[in-house]
C-alpha cells in the first residue's frame, strides 16, 4: 500500500503532472483511534469505561509509587523524610499554591477522571449495546464521577463543578462552585449510581462499582458533612443522616459483607477482593503495577512515628500510659494491640527472616509492613526484591470495618452511646484480637476511644490526615515536634489553622484559570 | 511565440559564414600544471567541447572569434584564437569569492548575482579541525546559533537555529543534502565541499518546511587529474568544566547536617559518633571510610582518530569521487560502555552520455555504533555522588555507604552504573541519489532527482543482575530487581523516506544586457518511520545476551508513522547587464499533516539586487570591487507539528485491571484543533555586499522575520478534562537582527594575514497570541510566553536580598513558616502581604536564543605555516541550572564547595548565599527566583590550529604532491561567569548533568598523491 502510493507520487509528479487524487496526502494513525468514530461498539464502550477507572492508578491518586502510603506522612503517624510527592511539606505547613507534587497532580487527576467519566456518560448513548449492561455501566461512571468530585471537595474545597465532555469554550472560566451544590450532586450521582449498579460481581467484572460502593461512599460523604470541618458545627440530624447511610450498607442484603478474618492477610494480593473489600483501587503486575513493596521494604518514605507505636493499646486494651497496663518500657513491643505487629516493624522486631536493628529502618527506627508482602519470614521467591511498579497488591479504598467505625462514629455523635454503637465498634475490635469496650463510656469518652479506633485501624492507609482534618484536632495534633522509636526529636511541625485545613488551588490552574479564587492565607 | 523561436534560430546561424580551422589546445592548472579534464571551451556564437583528461582540447573556430574556456572552481578565461594551435593555457583556480559560485534551492548561482541572504561555509577551511558531526563546525556563520548541550560520542549533535526562535515547535531548520532532504550529521564531514545557509526568502522556495532557514549541503566532487587523499589525526579529550563539588567527607556531613539544623531538624543524617568514627576509620580503612573524588573517579581522558581516504577526479565524460572514513572515539566516562565508531562510504559520480544526456549517482553512507551503559543516567547520577560513596570493596565487589543517607535508598555507584550492561546502538543509514540532465529543444534543461533515505537501527540492550554492598556490614543492596533483570531489550527502527523532485530550466540571453532565467518544478515527499522493540527475561546469568537465550517473555511494542508532501515551485531570474539583478520564487504545497480543507498553502518570495560598482558614477575606481544593495520579501512556512495533531485521538493504553484481567482502556488525552494551518513567515531583509580596496570584505544584514498563526500546544486548565492542551495556531511573535560580518586579507613581506569577524544581534518579540498567556512550568523553571516580551520569558520572584534577622522576617511578608534569618527575601509584588505566584515578574531577557552571537579570528601563513585561532561567543541570555550540584544537596545530592564559605551565618551577615539548606527540604529558598537565574554568556577560544604544509620539493622526489601537518586545540579556554558546568550546555539544559563539554588537543596528517 505504501509503495503503491509512493509508485503514483512519482508517476503523476514526474511530468510536473497537477491533478493528481488528493488522496495521496491522505494518512491515518495506526495506533490510535479518533474520536469522530470511536464510540461505535460495546468494545470501545467497555474500554472507554475501564480509562475511568485507569486514572485511579496514578500518581496524583491512589496509585503511582504509593500515594496512599505517602499520604500517612502528612500525619502524626509517619514521617516522608524524601517530601515524596510534597506530602512532608504538608505535614510541616510549608505547602504553596506553587507547591509541587500532591496538590496540583491531585487536582488534574480529579478532573481526567471526570472529564472521561462526562464524555462516557454522553457517548455512551451512541454506542449500539445491550441496555442492562450501558445502565450498569453508566451507574459506574457516576460512582466514579461522584469518587473524583468528593476527593476534589474534601482537599479544596470548592471547585468547579464540570459535568459535560471537555469543552474549552464553556469550562476554560468556569469559577468555583459553592461547595454545597457539589456535595449535592455528588449525592446525587451515587442515588443515581446505587440505583442501578449490581450488589456483586464475579471473575473478570471484580473490581467494578457495586451498590454498596456507592452506598458506602455516600456514608463517608455524609459523615464528612456531619464532621466538624464541614459543618462548621455539630448538626445532631446531620450525624444522624450519616449513621443511616452507614446502616444501609450494614442492611444491604445479599452482599456478603463482614470482617475479614485475618487483619494481616487482609491487604495481601492473595486475599484480594474478600468480603471486607467494598471498593478498591486494582493493580496487576506487570501492565500496571505500584511500588507498595519498594516504599515500605526500602525507601521508608512512610517511616512510622514513634507516637503511633504507641498510640496501640495493650493487648488487654489498656493504653501503655495506664499504669496497670502492664507496659514494660524496657520491652514496649510485648503484649500489644496484635495490630502493632500487623502494621509495622520496629526495632527488635524480624524481618525478612533478618532481625531488625534501630538501622535497618534508619529513618524513625520504625517500618511499615502493612500493603507489603513481606513480613517476618522470607520472602516469596521470586519476589525477595520488588521494585518500583513491581507490585501489585490493590488498594482498598472503602472496606467494611470503615463502615462499621463511620456508623459508631455518626451515631454517637448524633444520639450518643447505645447498643449498636458498641456492637460495631467491638466487632472491629475483636477481630483485631482485643476485648470490648467498656459500656459505661459517655459520649464525649466514646468519641475518644472510637477516634483511636480509626487511627489504629487504618494505620498506614493514608486515612488519618483526613480524620485530623474532618474532625479539626489538626491544630492540636499535627503542630508537634516528632520523634524516633528511641524519643530523639527529628523536628517540630507548623500548622496554621486559618490556613492549612484546606488545600491552596494550584498557582498553574489560577494562571490558566483566574477566575479560580484561592483559597484563604496562600 | 513563433516569431521569437524563428529570430532566435537565424541569430544562431548568423557566424556560420566565417572561415573555420580546427584549434587545438592544452589545459593546464596554473596552480600546479596539472592537466584540467573537463573544462568547458566554446567558441563564441559557435559549438563547444570539452578537454580531455589529459587537458587537450580541439574544436572547429574561425580565426579571430574568442574561446570561453570554462569550469567550476576556474576562474573563466578568454582566449582571442590567433592561429590553430594555441599550445599550453593555463586557468588559475577561482579564489575571490566574486567568482565562487553558490548552491541554492533547486539550482546553482554565481554568488555576485544573489540577491538573497546566502551564507556559505567552505569546509576546507576546517581541514584537521577534529569535527564528529557537521553540525559542530559550524560556529562562525552570521545568524546561525550553534549549540551543543550534549557531547557524548554518537549523540553529539548540536542544535541549529537560524536568526532566532520564530516558532514555538520545531525549530530545526530544513536540511537537503545534494538536493535531497537528509540529515547533515548522517554524513562525513570531510565529504562536504560547502554548505549554503538560505537565511531569508531565499529559503521560500522550500515552502512549508523553510520558516526555520533552509541548510543546503554539498559534497565533494571530482575535478581535473585523479588525486587520492589521505588524512588522519588523533586527539586527547577531556571535561572543560565539572562542578566544584566538596569532596571531603567530613566536610560534607558537617555542611549536610548544618543544613538540616538550619531548616529546624533536630535529627540530622550523621550523628558526632557516626563523624568521630568517620575521621578515625579514614586513617586505616579507606573502604569503609573513603574520602572519594567521584570526578577523578568515574572521569578519564577520552581519545578521538579519524581517518580519510578518498580518489577523485574528472574527465571530458565523466566525474567521479570515491571515499572512505573511519572515526573512532572512546568518550570520558569510565568502563566500557562509552564508545563510537563510523564508518563512512561515499560516492559521488556523473556521467555525460551524450550531447543531451548526462546522469549520476550519489550514495552517502554510515554505518556506525556507539555504546553507552544500560543505565544512560550515568550523569545524573555522577552528579549525586558523595565523598562517603564507597567505590569498590577490597574483592572489587561495587560499594555503596553504610551511612544513611536521605534520598541515596539506592545507592547509585558511578562505576557499577558505568559497567553495567550496555546499550548499543547500530545504525546504517544510506542516501542513495540518481539524477539525470536532459537538454530539450530551446535551451530547456529537464533535471529529475530521486533519493532515497534509508534508516536502519538497532538499539540492543541488555542489563544483568547487579548488586552493591555495604562496606561495613557486607549486605547486598539490588541495584536493579531480579523480577525485571537480567534482561534484553532490542529496538528495531526501521525507516524511508523517499523523495522525488524535478525541474525544467530555461534561461535565455535577449540582446547584450537582458538575462532570465526560468525554472519550474514539482516534487514529492514521502516520510516513513516504523519501529518494533521485544525484551525478554529470564536469563540464567550475563553471559548469554540473545532474546532466544531469555524464558520470559517480557514486553513487545511497536508503531508505525507516515507523512507525504506534494509541492509545486518556480522561480524566474532576471538581470539587466549583470546590474540589476531581480528574483522570484514561488511555492505550492500540500501537507498530510493537516486536515483536509488546510493542507494547501502558497509561499511567493521576490527580491532584488543593485551591483552599484558596476554603475558609471562609481567609475573605475579601486575603491570598490563589488557594492551590492539587496532586498528580499517572502513567506516561508512551518509544517512542523506532531502528526495527527488536527485529530481528536483516542489514546489506548489507559487500561484497568479487574479481577486480575487487564483491561483494554481507551482515552482522549489531549484536545485538538481540527483548523490547524501552517505557521507562515513573512521575512523581510536588506542587506549590502562590498569588497573594497581588493582586500577587504564586508557584509551587512538586517531582517525581520514576522510568524503569524504560530503553532502551540496551549495549556488549558486541567478542570478541561485533565486533557493535554491543543496545537493552535495562535498568534504572532518577531524576530529583528542584525548580522555583521567583516574579513581583512593582507600580508607584510612573506607574512599572509587575515582577521574576520562576525556579529549577529537578534531580538525575539511576541507581538500578540490573542490575548493568552502561556505558561511553562516544565523542569520546575517558570516561564511566561505574554505579548510583548520574547518568548518563554522567565517569569519569577524577584529576591530583593536575605534576611538578617528574625525580626526582619517578622515585619515582612509572609513566605512560609520555614523562614528566618539568613533565608532569601522576596518582593511582594502586589503588597498583600503574601509571598506568592501573584508577585512573580517577568524578566526581559532572552531564554532561548543569545541576543548576540559573535566571533573573530585571525590567520597567518609563512613559508608554509599556517596559524588560525577562532574566538567564540554568546552574550544576552540567561539560564536557571537546577537540581543536583545547581542546589545544594538536592534530593540527597552532594553541594558545590561555596556553600562552604560564601553562604548567610548568624557571623557571616554580608555573604553571597543564603543559609545553607538542603534545596529539597526547603522550598522557601529555591522557588523560582531571580536569585538562581545565572548569565549564559561566554567566550572561548573555540579552536586554534597550527599547520606546516612540507615544501613540494622534498615531495616531488616521492611523487607525492602536497604533505601537511598540523596541530589542533578546540574548546581550550573558556571566559564565563557560571563556572560550574559549561554555559554551551546550559543553554539548551537546565540541569548540570548532561553529558560535559570537551576540550580537545589532536594532532595529525594531511597527504595528497
Amino acid at each position: 500500500m505504501k509503495n503503491t502510493s509512493i509508485i503514483i507520487g512519482v508517476v503523476c509528479l514526474g511530468l510536473l503532472g497537477g491533478g493528481c487524487d488528493k488522496s495521496l496526502l491522505n494518512t491515518s494513525p495506526k495506533d490510535q483511534y479518533v474520536e469522530s468514530n470511536y464510540w461505535e461498539s460495546p468494545a470501545a464502550a467497555q474500554a472507554g469505561l475501564s480509562a475511568c477507572y485507569g486514572v485511579m492508578t496514578g500518581s496524583g491518586l491512589w496509585g503511582g509509587d504509593a500515594t496512599p502510603l505517602f499520604e500517612e506522612g502528612a500525619s502524626p503517624n509517619a514521617y516522608d523524610y524524601d517530601n515524596t510527592m510534597g506530602f512532608n511539606l504538608i505535614a510541616e505547613g510549608l505547602q504553596s499554591a506553587s507547591s509541587s507534587g500532591i496538590i496540583p497532580g491531585r487536582w488534574k487527576a480529579c478532573y481526567t477522571g471526570i472529564g472521561r467519566c462526562n464524555t462516557f456518560l454522553v457517548k455512551v448513548d451512541e454506542v449500539p449495546m445491550d441496555g442492562a449492561t450501558k445502565t450498569r455501566m453508566k451507574g459506574e461512571a457516576y460512582f466514579l464521577r461522584a469518587l473524583y468530585y468528593f476527593t476534589l471537595e474534601n482537599y479544596y474545597g470548592a471547585v468547579p463543578l464540570i459535568l459535560a465532555p471537555p469543552d474549552r469554550a464553556t469550562q476554560t472560566n468556569v469559577k468555583r462552585t459553592n461547595q454545597a451544590d457539589v456535595v449535592a450532586k455528588v449525592l446525587s450521582d451515587l442515588d443515581s449510581a446505587a440505583a442501578v449498579l449490581p450488589l456483586k460481581y464475579t471473575g473478570g467484572d471484580l473490581g467494578r462499582a457495586t451498590k454498596g460502593a456507592a452506598l458506602t461512599l455516600k456514608a463517608k460523604l455524609l459523615l464528612w458533612e456531619a464532621s466538624p470541618l464541614f459543618s462548621g458545627g455539630n448538626d445532631a440530624a446531620k450525624w444522624q443522616t450519616a449513621a443511616d447511610a452507614a446502616q444501609s450498607v450494614m442492611n444491604l442484603g445479599g452482599t456478603g459483607y463482614g470482617l475479614y478474618s485475618d487483619y494481616r492477610g487482609l491487604f495481601l494480593p492473595q486475599n484480594e477482593n474478600n468480603k471486607e473489600v467494598i471498593f478498591d483501587v486494582q493493580f496487576i503486575y506487570p501492565d500496571m503495577g505500584n511500588s507498595f513493596d519498594l516504599i515500605d521494604k526500602q525507601y521508608n518514605t512512610n517511616a512510622p512515628l514513634l507516637d503511633i507505636a504507641q498510640v496501640y493499646t495493650m493487648k488487654n486494651g489498656l493504653p501503655i500510659t495506664d499504669p496497670t497496663s502492664g507496659y514494660d518500657p524496657a520491652h514496649p513491643y510485648v503484649n500489644r494491640d496484635p495490630r502493632l505487629y500487623q502494621t509495622i516493624v520496629f526495632p527488635g522486631d524480624t524481618f525478612m527472616t533478618v532481625p531488625v536493628t534501630p538501622s535497618r529502618f534508619a529513618i524513625t527506627g520504625f517500618g511499615l509492613k502493612k500493603y507489603s508482602i513481606y513480613d517476618k519470614g522470607a520472602p516469596p521467591s521470586g519476589k525477595s526484591d520488588l521494585k518500583a511498579g513491581q507490585s501489585e497488591t490493590n488498594y482498598i479504598l472503602l472496606r467494611y470495618a470503615d463502615v462499621l467505625l463511620m456508623y459508631a462514629e455518626a451515631k454517637n455523635e448524633a444520639s450518643g452511646p447505645d447498643a449498636s454503637v458498641f456492637s460495631a465498634l467491638n466487632s472491629v475490635r475483636s477481630r483485631a484480637g482485643l476485648p470490648d469496650v467498656s459500656t459505661a463510656l459517655t459520649q464525649d469518652s466514646l468519641r475518644a476511644v472510637i477516634r483511636h479506633e480509626r487511627r489504629v485501624e487504618f494505620a498506614g492507609e493514608g486515612m488519618y490526615y483526613n480524620d485530623i482534618r474532618r474532625w479539626k484536632t489538626a491544630g492540636q495534633v499535627l503542630g508537634q515536634a516528632i520523634y524516633k522509636y528511641d524519643g530523639s526529636k527529628i523536628e517540630t511541625r507548623k500548622f496554621d489553622a486559618a490556613r492549612d485545613y484546606w488545600w491552596p488551588i494550584p498557582q498553574v490552574e489560577r494562571d490558566l484559570n483566574p477566575a479560580l479564587e484561592q483559597n484563604s492565607g496562600y | 511565440m513563433k516569431i521569437v523561436l524563428l529570430l532566435a534560430l537565424t541569430a544562431f546561424y548568423l557566424p556560420l559564414r566565417a572561415q573555420k580551422v580546427t584549434v587545438t589546445g592544452k589545459l593546464l592548472s596554473g596552480k600546479d600544471q596539472t592537466p584540467l579534464a573537463g573544462v568547458s571551451i566554446r567558441a563564441s556564437g559557435g559549438p563547444g567541447t570539452v578537454s580531455l583528461s589529459d587537458g587537450s582540447f580541439a574544436l572547429p573556430a574561425s580565426i579571430g572569434t574568442t574561446l570561453h574556456l570554462s569550469m567550476e572552481g576556474y576562474l573563466p578565461k578568454d582566449v582571442k584564437v590567433g592561429k590553430a594551435s594555441l599550445g599550453v593555457i593555463l586557468l588559475d583556480a577561482s579564489q575571490k569569492s566574486l567568482d565562487s559560485v553558490v548552491v541554492v534551492g533547486y539550482g546553482t548561482q554565481k554568488k555576485v548575482n544573489l540577491t538573497g541572504a546566502i551564507a556559505t561555509v567552505n569546509m576546507d577551511e576546517k581541514q584537521g579541525q577534529p569535527i564528529t558531526n557537521v553540525s559542530n563546525a559550524l560556529h562562525g556563520v552570521p545568524g546561525l546559533f550553534v549549540n551543543l548541550s550534549n557531547s557524548q560520542p554518537g549523540v553529539d549533535r548540536s542544535t541549529i537555529r537560524i536568526r532566532g526562535i520564530g516558532t514555538l515547535n520545531n525549530s530545526d531548520p530544513l536540511v537537503l543534502v545534494d538536493g535531497i532532504e537528509y540529515s547533515m550529521d548522517e554524513l562525513n564531514p570531510a565529504d562536504i565541499a560547502s554548505i549554503s545557509v538560505l537565511k531569508d526568502a531565499s529559503a521560500a522556495i522550500y515552502g512549508s518546511r523553510a520558516a526555520n532557514g533552509v541548510i543546503l549541503v554539498t559534497t565533494k566532487k571530482g575535478s581535473g587529474a585523479a588525486k587520492v587523499n589521505y588524512s588522519y589525526y588523533y586527539g586527547k579529550q577531556s571535561t572543560t568544566f565539572m562542578p566544584d563539588a566538596i569532596w571531603d567527607p567530613i566536610a560534607y556531613m558537617k555542611l549536610k547536617n548544618q543544613a538540616e539544623r538550619n531548616e529546624g531538624k533536630t535529627a540530622v543524617d550523621y550523628s558526632d559518633a557516626q563523624i568521630a568514627e568517620y575521621q578515625n576509620g579514614m586513617k586505616t580503612d579507606p573502604f569503609t571510610y573513603p574520602a572519594n573524588n567521584w570526578f577523578d573517579i568515574a572521569l578519564n581522558n577520552g581519545m578521538i582518530q579519524k581517518h580519510d581516504v578518498s580518489v577523485a577526479g574528472s574527465n571530458d565524460k565523466s566525474q567521479y569521487r570515491f571515499s572512505l572514513g573511519y572515526l573512532d572515539r572512546n568518550g570520558v566516562m569510565i568502563g566500557p560502555n562509552n564508545q563510537e565508531k563510523k564508518y563512512s562510504i561515499g560516492l559521488n559520480t556523473s556521467f555525460t552520455i551524450s550531447k543531451r544526456l548526462k546522469v549520476g549517482l550519489n550514495l552517502d553512507g554510515y554505518y556506525r555504533q556507539y555504546t553507552q551503559p544500560f543505565y544512560n543516567s550515568f550523569w545524573q547520577y555522577l552528579t549525586r555522588t558523595l565523598p562517603i560513596l564507597t567505590d569498590t570493596l577490597k574483592d572489587g565487589r561495587y560499594g555503596n555507604s553504610w551511612l544513611r543517607t536521605p534520598g541515596r535508598n539506592n545507592w547509585e555507584n558511578p562505576r557499577m552504573i558505568a559497567y553495567t550492561g550496555y546499550s548499543k546502538k547500530l545504525v546504517q543509514r544510506f542516501l542513495a541519489s540518481t539524477f539525470l540532465d536532459y537538454k530539450l529543444p530551446f535551451d530547456i534543461v529537464y533535471h529529475a532527482q530521486f533519493g532515497a533515505d534509508k534508516y536502519d537501527g538497532l538499539l540492543d540492550e541488555f542489563t544483568p543482575q547487579v548488586q552493591s554492598f555495604d562496606p561495613k556490614t557486607l549486605v547486598a543492596t539490588n541495584w536493579n530487581s531480579p523480577a525485571t533483570a537480567p534482561r534484553a531489550d532490542e529496538t528495531d527502527y526501521n525507516n524511508l523516506s523517499i523523495h522525488f523532485y524535478n525541474t525544467l530550466n530555461w534561461t535565455h540571453g535577449f540582446g547584450a544586457s537582458h538575462h532570465v532565467a526560468v525554472m519550474l518544478g514539482s516534487s514529492y515527499d514521502n516520510f516513513g518511520t516504523s519501529q518494533f522493540a521485544g525484551a525478554m527475561t529470564g536469563y540464567l546469568d550475563a553471559t548469554l545476551t540473545a532474546l532466544d537465550a531469555g524464558t520470559i517473555r517480557y514486553a513487545t511494542s511497536g508503531n508505525s508513522t507516515k507523512d507525504v508532501l506534494e509541492s509545486y515551485f518556480g522561480r524566474l531570474n532576471y538581470d539587466y547587464d549583470g546590474k540589476y539583478l531581480l528574483e522570484a520564487t514561488f511555492r505550492y504545497d500540500g501537507s498530510s499533516r493537516f486536515a483536509l480543507g488546510h493542507r494547501w498553502g502558497f509561499f511567493p518570495a521576490v527580491s532584488a539586487g543593485w551591483r552599484i560598482d558596476r554603475e558609471k558614477f562609481l567609475g573605475q575606481s579601486d575603491l570598490f570591487q563589488l557594492l551590492k544593495l539587496r532586498a528580499s520579501v517572502g513567506q516561508l512556512g512551518n509544517q512542523a507539528v506532531p502528526l495527527y495533531s488536527y485529530e481528536n485521538a483516542i489514546v489506548l493504553g489507559q487500561n484497568y485491571d479487574f479481577g486480575g484481567v487487564l483491561q483494554s482502556g481507551a482515552a482522549a488525552t489531549s484536545y485538538s484543533d481540527p483548523n490547524i494551518s501552517w505557521e507562515t513567515t513573512t521575512s523581510y531583509n536588506v542587506g549590502i555586499d562590498a569588497e573594497l580596496l581588493k582586500s577587504l570584505t564586508v557584509t551587512v544584514d538586517a531582517y525581520r522575520k514576522r510568524t503569524t498563526g504560530i503553532l502551540r500546544a496551549v495549556n488549558i486548565p486541567s478542570q478541561i478534562g485533565g486533557l493535554a492542551g491543543p496545537q493552535e495556531n495562535i498568534g504572532t511573535m518577531d524576530n529583528t537582527g542584525i548580522e555583521l560580518s567583516a574579513r581583512y586579507q593582507n600580508h607584510i613581506g612573506q607574512v599572509g594575514y587575515g582577521v574576520f569577524g562576525n556579529l549577529s544581534f537578534n531580538q525575539n518579540k511576541v507581538v500578540d497570541i490573542a490575548g493568552q498567556i502561556l505558561y511553562n512550568y516544565n523542569s520546575s523553571i517558570s516561564t511566561i510566553t505574554k505579548a510583548g516580551y520574547p518568548i518563554d520569558a522567565f517569569y519569577l520572584l524577584h529576591a530583593t536580598g536575605i534576611f538578617q534577622s528574625n525580626d526582619e522576617v517578622q515585619h515582612s511578608a509572609t513566605q512560609s513558616a520555614a523562614t528566618q534569618a539568613g533565608y532569601l527575601k522576596y518582593e511582594d509584588v502586589n503588597k498583600d502581604g503574601i509571598i506568592n505566584g501573584d508577585d512573580r515578574k517577568i524578566i526581559r531577557s532572552s531564554t532561548v536564543i543569545p541576543r548576540y552571537s559573535y566571533g573573530f579570528g585571525l590567520d597567518l601563513d609563512y613559508k608554509g605555516f599556517t596559524l588560525t585561532g577562532v574566538f567564540q561567543g554568546v552574550a544576552g541570555i540567561k539560564v536557571y541550572p537546577t537540581a543536583n550540584m545547581a542546589f545544594p544537596f538536592n534530593n540527597g545530592a552532594n553541594a558545590t564547595r561555596e556553600w562552604l564559605t560564601d553562604a548567610w551565618t548568624p557571623t557571616q551577615t554580608n555573604a553571597r548565599l543564603p543559609i545553607v539548606t538542603e534545596s529539597t527540604g526547603n522550598a522557601d529558598n529555591f522557588q523560582a527566583s531571580d536569585f538562581w537565574l545565572r548569565s549564559g554568556a561566554y567566550l572561548r577560544l573555540k579552536n586554534v590550529q597550527l599547520s606546516y604544509a612540507l615544501p613540494k620539493r622534498w615531495l616531488s622526489l616521492a611523487k607525492i604532491s602536497k604533505v601537511s601537518v598540523f596541530v589542533n586545540a578546540e574548546n581550550w579556554v573558556t571566559f564565563c561567569k557560571y563556572r560550574d558546568f559549561d554555559p554551551e550546555s546550559l543553554l539548551n539544559s537546565n540541569t548540570l548533568y548532561t553529558y560535559p563539554m570537551l576540550k580537545t588537543i589532536s594532532g595529525g596528517v594531511n597527504v595528497t598523491f
